[in-house]
């Protein structure tokens, strides 16, 4: 059982407070991703789950055990570094029995679980290599047969990907996904990534400024942000937010602002009438339909399956619309849209909560 | 860093400097080779002295190469048995042979050095990561260096002929000296070279990066076995490079070791500047003789560790 118990965690360094009480559950067998801008407390918080940092206060428990104060090596956890931090003097093999060495394990041992974890990682013809010689995928493979080889119930990671090139981050997402289902343990993953937490994570825990913004799904996160914050952290392009207010027009809600009008639908708390509110809409709920609001294309970005459309309509940002790639438009052209009105955001114009 | 993008980042500025080298290699070698000849003027003045005799020494025009060649000097610093070979030559008022001089130095520069080694590595460590006697410390450790020997040499004196032995006898009951003692002179060496010790593996320790610590500690390695298998292993040619620089200040020092020994103790540097006598002045014979003897250990000990030299010296050796 490996369940992460996270109680009103606090860190502060100096007068400074990077994590300002985190409460947070995570499931046996999970695969919760952190993410958020830099800064935001990621590494800190999986730093005192991993015990490298202690906690000004606040409680965490692994299992049924309280490890606020265990020691690190203590803790049943591997760890896979941004750096990496393979150890630059030993061979691929040192690296990854470098665990079982600290705990005695017979010559044996060392070298059948060495080569099991090198296999997993289709890593055997490395082992004699120092980590020096070994490619950035490669690398990154002996760092995570390292973490595997001591069968921890625990995985922290801490934006294990940055250091490869776009390519090869895009398979090791898989691989690693896969790496999760068959080993069983908890993931905690730290990436600053969205696209890298949307396609991996069971669950994803959005931060920014030291506090959780939002806690759930990747599809939940991405339908149903809860705040501004996270609505314009996930997806790309970014989410389009005009800044407006809510009017009731013949009885139906409406978000008016600049010559746009755009109906609004679903269950809308009764108050919000004449109140300020940013809407958000992603491209693909931007729909170049017949309407009456109209605007001015100045840039296409096609991006092979769909294009994007960016367009002025008279306010002070610019929309994208995504739309079919049949479809061709060039800068200059008039088009008239629509925002799809079950898939509006609209947020707290002050502190930028969710309304609807 | 990806290994494709710093490949890519090295090759460059390499490239540069093969361009530049294939412009102007005269100039480049005529300066090297015209900076070598200065440097090297002086040991070889010394090596062709020393096999030079006395009527020789200070001629003019001098003799650029021994007419004569003899090995009389270190016949002399050897054996100081002169009597067969007709070298009789006195060197101040009793006779010393280099033997005693060579062991003396060997114990006291090994043993300090190797100390000094050692303690200031683990200083080291401590300021590199705790940040030990302050943030600002790691600037104030050469501070004592600042101070000229001369300085505190006669302080010094004091406290190892005078006031310790006095102390010692007072609270103990037994006079412990360690004027002109070679456990003195090692005490002093420790402590003089310490802070080039600290200072230097500063650098090296702060080169290893603390992830590979934690890396560790998380797969259950305490401090010293992270310590032994990781820390030490990754400086250690920079430990090799530091034993060679304190061992070379400790095997030179003349100074200190001329105030602090006599009789009993002599190391080569004071040995070197007993070789004068009252009818000849110096004796730069056999003074030559010396020179090259002491040289000899600290070359060997260049191009043994060599290898270590190198590496030790091009920090950033830890980027992968
Ligand atoms: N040892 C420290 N001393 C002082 N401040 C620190 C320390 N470690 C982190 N901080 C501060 O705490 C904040 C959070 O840092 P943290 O490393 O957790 O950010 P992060 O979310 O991991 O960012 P990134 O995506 O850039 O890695 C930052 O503002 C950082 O400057
Ligand atoms: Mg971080």
């Amino acid at each position: 059982m490996a369940r992460i118990g996270i109680k009103n965690l606090v860190k502060e360094f100096g007068s400074f407070t990077a994590v300002k009480g985190i409460n947070l559950e995570i499931n046996d067998g999970e695969f919760l991703i952190m993410v958020g801008p830099s800064g935001c407390g990621k590494t800190t918080t999986l730093n005192m789950i991993s015990g490298l940092v202690m906690p000004s206060s606040g409680e965490i428990s692994i299992g049924e055990n309280d490890v606020t104060h265990t020691e690190p090596g203590e803790r049943g956890l591997g760890m896979v570094f941004q750096d990496l931090a393979l150890f630059p003097h030993m061979s691929v093999f040192e690296n990854i029995a470098f665990g079982l060495r600290v705990k005695n394990t017979s010559e044996q041992e060392v070298k059948d679980r060495v080569q099991q974890a090198a296999e997993a990682m289709h890593i055997e013809q490395l082992l004699s290599k120092r980590p020096g010689q070994c490619s950035g995928g490669e690398a990154q493979r002996v760092a995570l047969a390292r973490t595997i080889v001591t069968n921890p119930s625990v995985y922290l990671m801490d934006e294990p990907l940055s250091s490869l090139d776009a390519k090869l981050r895009i398979d090791m997402r898989t691989e690693l996904k896969g790496l999760h289902e068959r080993l069983s343990g908890t993931f905690v993953y730290v990436t600053h990534d969205q696209a890298e937490a949307m396609t991996m994570a069971d669950r994803i825990v959005v931060m920014n400024g030291g506090e959780i913004e939002q806690l759930g799904g990747p599809l939940d996160i991405y339908r149903k942000p809860a705040t501004r914050f996270v609505a314009g952290f996930f997806g790309m392009p970014t989410m389009n937010f005009l800044d407006g207010e809510i009017a009731a027009v013949d009885g139906a809600p409406m978000f008016v602002t600049d010559g746009i009008k755009a109906p609004l639908e679903g269950d809308l708390p009764a108050n919000l009438s004449g109140r300020k509110a940013t809407l958000g809409v992603r491209s693909e709920h931007v729909l170049a339909t017949e309407a009456e609001n109209g605007g001015k294309v100045s840039l296409i970005e096609p991006l092979g399956d769909a294009t994007l459309v960016y367009f002025d309509y008279g306010g002070p940002t610019r929309l994208v619309s995504k739309v079919d790639p049949d479809r061709l438009f060039a800068p200059g052209d008039d088009l008239t849209f629509a925002f799809d009105a079950n898939n509006c955001h609209l947020f707290d114009a002050d502190n930028g909560a969710r309304l609807n | 860093m990806s290994n494709a993008h710093s490949k890519t980042q090295a090759a460059t500025p390499a490239g540069q400097k093969d361009r530049r080298r294939d412009h102007m290699p005269l100039v480049r070698h005529a300066i090297l080779i015209g900076w070598a000849l200065i440097i090297m003027f002086p040991i070889f003045w010394m090596l062709q002295t020393s096999f030079k005799d006395s009527g020789e020494w200070v001629t003019w025009p001098p003799n650029w190469l021994p007419q004569d060649p003899t090995l009389k000097n270190y016949q002399q610093i050897f054996t100081f048995d002169v009597s067969g070979s007709g070298v009789a030559r006195e060197a101040t008022d009793q006779p010393f042979s280099i033997w005693g001089s060579l062991r003396d130095s060997l114990i006291i520069c090994t043993l300090s050095s190797l100390i000094a080694l050692f303690m200031g590595t683990f200083l080291a460590y401590s300021i590199s990561r705790f940040n030990v006697g302050g943030k600002k410390f790691r600037h104030m450790v050469l501070l004592v260096r600042m101070i000229p020997p001369i300085v505190i040499a006669i302080p010094l004196l004091m406290y190892y002929a005078v006031l310790i032995p006095f102390a010692t006898e007072a609270v103990f009951g037994a006079r412990i000296s360690l004027f002109d003692t070679r456990i003195g002179m090692s005490i002093l060496y420790l402590t003089v070279t310490l802070p080039f010790v600290i200072w230097m593996m500063l650098s090296f320790v702060d080169e290893v990066p603390y992830t590979l610590e934690h890396a560790a500690r998380i797969m259950g390695a305490g401090r010293m076995y992270t310590l032994r298998k990781v820390v030490l292993p990754l400086v250690a040619s920079g430990m090799v490079v530091t034993f060679l620089f304190v061992f070379i200040l400790n095997w030179a020092e003349f100074l200190l070791a001329l105030t602090l020994t006599h009789p009993d103790v002599s190391t080569l540097p004071v040995l070197l500047n007993k070789f004068q006598s009252a009818s000849e002045g110096r004796l730069y014979g056999p003074q030559a003789a010396i020179g090259t003897v002491i040289t000899i250990p600290v070359v060997i000990l260049g191009i043994a560790i060599q290898k270590h030299l190198v590496k030790g010296f091009s920090f950033g050796m830890l980027r992968r």
